[in-house]
């Protein structure tokens, strides 16, 4: 970014790429919300380290191409914070749908 | 809650963690330090933080919430007011209840009662069963006792409040008593606690000379479970090393539960104290940290009570320690007694 640019000029900058992030976290959100249809038809569980494990994974790798002044950790870090929000969301789709069919939720129907 | 992992706790100790709580209802939100992993637990299911202790790799866990909900500020913001007839206990008037330790004849009662009224107390307060140390001391006059102070307490207008000590007294009392009292002794009797909670009358809960202010609200929370809204906390004095008193009055009570819980809290500085010397100084440092009402055995002649005669006020001290309370009162922006008192000629 070119340092002749002004503190308002880099704010709005942000402001940019932050309604970009929001617009990609969106649509992330709609990927997780489907994926937990499918797990929950498949009868898998919401919570799947080794699936969580692979993108942090991946990200990482993805982050340590670009150079930037994220580290590694720092990425992961950001990461976790998504997949609890992906997580969440799973949870509240099956206590509905648990709720739909009238059983309690359970190990079994997660 | 939030469950710490031990340094060196590997990554399927972390996962195990993770998936038990996940499979419970909860969110989990990891945090992953530079040494050690913790994990933010909230949400609604039910997870008892023991069993997350005893995971594999779990340091500690560190509980946030309360196990006690309604007795909570959270649960309820508001004071509670426990209205009874014209009075109004937790508002902004302090009230103090005054009697005898026990019922012992009608001469008593009624000269105690039109003592504590004259002093500006609005609650008789007295036993009827009194199971003693020891089975050869006086043991209460029982319902007769009971009538005694009903009757004692509608001369002089005043409500009444007397102790339970068993379930199968609830009936009995409710005929007479305006508010039962649970005895400190009798603070985790949980079968008496949830016959109270089927009942609409007040209850003052003492708290028990070794409890936790945690426990003595989760006695209160059986009381609100069964429905009964209506508890009244009540600090007595607890154990401690000191001897030179029978107990030592926690006043520090008073601010940390009227911060955690919406109900009424009372100090007891008869029980508390042991020696009436001292229970004026307490009442007066009570009604200063915020108590929201007193209860203080005071009797007509208490170097011929038939018990607790050592802790109980002569009327004239009571009258003057009343005299006092209305001066610290309103410095905290309390009142107590606006009623005008017969003794000073504003009679109804």
């Amino acid at each position: 970014m070119a340092p002749e640019l002004s503190l308002e000029q880099l704010r709005e900058e942000i402001d940019k790429i932050d309604e970009v992030i929001v617009r990609l976290l969106d649509s992330r959100a709609r990927c997780a919300y489907t994926v937990g249809r499918l797990k929950h038809e498949l009868g898998r569980p919401i919570y799947e380290p080794a699936r969580e494990a692979a993108v942090i994974a991946h990200v990482r790798q993805v982050n340590d191409a670009l150079g930037g002044p994220l580290d590694g950790d720092a990425v992961a870090r950001l990461y976790e914070r998504i997949m609890d929000e992906a997580r969440r969301i799973q949870r509240i789709e099956a206590e509905r749908d648990a709720a739909k069919n009238e059983q309690p939720v359970t190990k079994n129907n997660i | 809650m939030v469950v710490v992992m031990k340094e060196r706790a590997s990554d399927a100790e972390v996962e195990a963690v993770i998936a038990q709580l996940v499979e419970q209802g909860m969110d989990v939100h990891r945090s992953t330090g530079a040494s050690r992993i913790v994990l933010g637990v909230v949400g609604g299911g039910k997870v008892d933080p023991r069993l997350i202790e005893l995971l594999p790799g779990v340091h500690e866990v560190v509980r946030i919430s309360q196990p006690y909900k309604l007795a909570s500020r959270t649960f309820q913001a508001e004071d509670t007011i426990i209205t009874i007839g014209d009075l109004r206990i937790g508002g902004d008037e302090v009230i103090v209840i005054a009697g005898p330790c026990s019922a012992e004849s009608e001469a008593q009662v009624h000269a105690t009662a039109a003592a504590v009224k004259r002093a500006g107390a609005k609650v008789l307060r007295g036993g009827a069963f009194k199971p003693r140390s020891s089975p050869y001391s006086f043991q209460g006059m029982g319902e007769a006792g009971l009538q005694l102070l009903r009757e004692g307490s509608n001369a002089h207008d005043l409500k009444l409040v007397t102790e339970v000590m068993d379930a199968n007294q609830i009936e009995v009392i409710g005929k007479y008593a305006d508010i039962y009292q649970v005895g400190a002794r009798n603070m985790q009797n949980f079968t008496l606690l949830r016959e109270l909670g089927r009942t609409r009358k007040p209850i003052l809960l003492k708290r028990g000379i070794a409890a936790t202010m945690e426990e003595w609200l989760l006695s209160a929370e059986y009381i609100l479970s069964g429905g009964n809204k209506d508890v009244i906390l009540c600090e007595r004095g607890i154990r401690t090393f000191e001897t030179f008193t029978r107990n030592t009055l926690d006043l520090s009570a008073i601010p940390i539960v009227k911060e955690l819980s919406h109900l009424p809290v009372f100090v007891d500085p008869s029980h508390g104290m042991g020696r009436r010397d001292k229970v004026a100084p307490m009442a007066r440092a009570a009604v200063a940290a915020g108590a929201d009402g007193l209860i203080i055995e005071v009797h007509n002649d208490p170097d011929h009570a038939l018990s607790d005669g050592a802790q109980s006020m002569f009327p004239a001290q009571f009258d003057r320690l009343m005299a006092e309370l209305r001066i610290i009162a309103p410095a905290i922006g309390r009142s107590i007694c606006l009623e005008p008192v017969a003794r000073r000629g504003w009679a109804r």
